[in-house]
């Protein structure tokens, strides 16, 4: 099954490279530059995803006390930290051309860096507490927590001036978006979640064996 | 607008680097600790 993943995940990853370089058009007002969005806002998107179920895992943790949700916590955080940093970095990169810096203190980046943090602390936690029961509990305790800034992240723009545009997708208006624009996100989207569902499985498998030895 | 292609190969380099990077962990991490059990037999 993970190897399955694996090879969907590569060539989903070529096929959104012939979407965003071939398919999709160069945007009238950026240029070329506007093709970082087929990689940042996947990757943000995937972030989301992971956090999402660090949120669910340390939930189930706390209920159940089963190790199989502090690994999927513990996993997902890993990989969300992972993305996180992609989409700061690229979102930095696509900034310097359009904004003229690569880095401010709007609401959106502010946010996006707390977020970084936060689950950069959770893995340090971890990394810090040896008795696997109380590192699951304390995690938990932190991803819950650390969730509450997803939806802070996402809404930043609406709830604060910001310099960073407003949602084009996931947003409650219809997407203004090109179609051909649009497609090639969506097939970048999907190559970055099974990216995800990828590192995920073999990540998991790894905290299995880690806990055998 | 200019081409800016500077960036974008410089957004999506960093990118290939640091994904590939962690598959490379990943595959690694989990070779060793597959090989620890049978290394233990070894030494049995």
């Amino acid at each position: 099954m993970t190897r399955v993943l694996g090879w969907l995940a590569a060539l989903g990853l070529l096929a959104g490279l012939a979407a965003g370089f071939g398919y999709a058009p160069r945007e009238a007002v950026q240029g070329n530059v506007q093709r970082i969005m087929y990689l940042h806002v996947p990757s943000v998107l995937t972030a989301y995803l992971a956090f999402g179920l660090v949120l669910a895992g340390s939930i189930g943790y706390l209920a159940t006390r089963r190790p199989g949700w502090d690994r999927l916590a513990g996993s997902a955080a890993e990989i969300g930290v992972l993305f996180t940093g992609l989409t700061i970095v690229s979102g930095s990169i696509w900034g310097k051309p359009t904004w003229g810096t690569w880095w401010t203190w709007d609401a959106r980046l502010t946010s996006t860096a707390v977020l970084f943090c936060v689950y950069v602390g959770y893995l340090l936690l971890r990394s810090l507490i040896e008795d696997p029961d109380a590192r699951g509990r304390y995690a938990a305790v932190v991803g819950i927590l650390g969730a509450v800034n997803v939806p802070i992240v996402h809404f930043s723009v609406k709830w604060w001036r910001a310099l960073h545009q407003p949602s084009t997708i996931l947003g409650p208006e219809p997407s203004p978006i090109d179609p051909a624009i649009g497609l090639a996100l969506f097939v970048n989207w999907i190559a970055f979640t099974l990216l995800f569902a990828y590192f995920l499985s073999r990540r998991m498998e790894i905290a299995r064996l880690e806990e055998q030895t | 607008m200019p081409a800016n292609w500077g960036y974008v190969i410089a957004a999506y380099g960093i990118a290939a680097i640091t994904l590939f990077g962690y598959w490379r962990h990943l595959t690694r991490r989990a070779r060793a600790l597959s090989a620890r059990p049978a290394a233990k037999t070894q030494a049995a």
